[in-house]
């Protein structure tokens, strides 16, 4: 576990990668395969191709690195990765329908966002996570994920999937209530 | 060794044989370059499609319609170049799908961008026509010069008639009507004379032969009964 304590930021790490430091994309890969797993089996739900699609994840991000801006985080670049190879493994299986064109981005949105310290709806919301989550759309399913499980701010969650920041709010504000209205029912 | 714990040795084993490779920073930066060009050359389609329509309703003198009434109004609906401004429209919508690989597209919602780029092809278009360009392209059509759009530009000298749309130059003046001839120099069906009863309230005095005029109306029996006139200064033929 060494690898996961070394001092050097992502984005640094990254710019030792574009300069051909394949020590430096061992360390990437060491920090991030188990995020990477654990939302693509949250995304995927039990899946066996987790682990290749995964491995995937990491292939395009060492052929696309010298794409990556080094003066930006690195979480939402990687991410961004996965939830394409996420949803195009959804497509390829075609066990849910996944709409090309994003409704919920067509109109504008206020941005504001939930109070993240309120750690009693944070815990009620991994009850409820728990519970729930599978039942949810893809959609819906994946904000949750990013925003409760991967802990990720909603600018940042923007840039993974390409939407206005309104947009994650929306989307999260619907997922939570289409979570709690499931867990009730059930 | 579990499944999961063979990622990295698979993708180091995989970077060492050569199978993956990094793509350069000139492929990136090439790619990026390739985008901005669609995209500027959608801008300019739309530019061009959008002054396009403009130039036409200007030149065809379609705008008269626009100061004659309701039933003016209609026929200016009827005869907007539709297909044009909807070339237009599908420009910007491809504009909103290049400029959404950006950050900031995507950043803006869908209809934000579209208004963006719709008030930047208006606030262009509108431009392109207080330039010469669309005259030129009419002119080097009427000389059988223009290639590919030659037919679109030829069509602004439609006569419209069937909508009730008359063009011409005054031969003569009386009272309350006036005589008018076409003359498109193609010697087809719709060169000939009208003769032409003014709208209530329309003064003839302010007319002259020789003027060159648009008219809206009925045809009954060889007259025109207009429901609008205006001098018409631009080149109708």
């Amino acid at each position: 576990m060494a690898n996961t304590q070394d001092p050097r930021t992502d984005e640094v790490l990254a710019a030792l990668v574009q300069g051909n430091n394949q020590e430096a994309f061992g360390v990437l890969m060491d920090r991030y395969q188990a995020k990477l797993l654990r939302y693509g089996r949250r995304f995927l739900a039990q899946d066996d191709s987790i682990v290749d699609v995964v491995q995937d994840v990491f292939i395009k991000a060492y052929e696309n690195i010298q794409s990556f801006d080094a003066t930006r985080i690195f979480a939402p670049w990687i991410y961004r990765i996965a939830h394409n190879a996420f949803v195009n493994e959804i497509r390829r299986k075609k066990r849910e329908p996944l709409l090309y064109v994003d409704l919920d981005a067509i109109l504008s949105h206020p941005s504001y966002e939930f109070d993240p310290a309120a750690d009693e709806e944070r815990t009620q919301m991994q009850t409820l996570i728990n519970r729930g989550l599978d039942a949810l759309a893809p959609a819906y399913k994946e904000v949750i994920i990013l925003y409760y499980i991967e802990d990720l701010s909603y600018q940042e969650i923007s840039d993974i999937l390409q939407v206005p920041v309104g947009t994650v709010g929306v989307r999260l504000r619907r997922a939570r209530k289409a979570l709690k209205d499931y867990v009730e029912r059930i | 060794m579990s499944k999961e714990s063979e990622i990295k040795t698979n993708v180091f084993a995989k970077i060492r044989a050569g199978e993956i490779s990094m793509r350069s920073r000139i492929y990136f930066i090439a790619r990026v370059a390739l985008l901005l060009a669609l995209v500027g050359l959608a801008i300019l389609s739309a530019m061009f499609f959008l002054s396009f329509a403009l130039f036409s309703i200007h030149q065809s003198g379609q705008e008269f319609l626009l100061g004659f009434g309701q039933r003016g109004l209609l026929a200016f609906f009827e005869l907007f170049p539709w297909w044009s401004f909807c070339t237009t429209v599908a420009f910007i919508f491809l504009i909103d799908f290049l400029l959404r690989y950006f950050k900031f597209g995507y950043r803006l919602s869908m209809l934000e961008l579209f208004l963006v780029a719709f008030v930047v092809v208006m606030i262009a278009g509108i431009g392109v026509t207080f330039t010469p360009l669309h005259a030129i392209l009419l002119d080097t059509a009427d000389h059988n010069a223009l290639p590919v759009m030659g037919p679109l530009y030829e069509k602004i000298h439609d006569s419209h008639q069937e909508q009730g749309i008359y063009r011409g130059t005054i031969s003569s003046i009386q009272n309350t009507a006036f005589v008018i001839s076409r003359d498109d120099n193609d010697k087809d069906t719709d060169d000939g004379t009208w003769t032409v009863v003014s709208p209530p309230g329309f003064s003839t005095t302010t007319l002259y032969v020789g003027e060159r005029v648009y008219v809206a109306g009925t045809l009954m029996g060889g007259v025109v009964e207009a429901y609008g006139v205006s001098e018409f200064a631009l080149d109708s033929r």
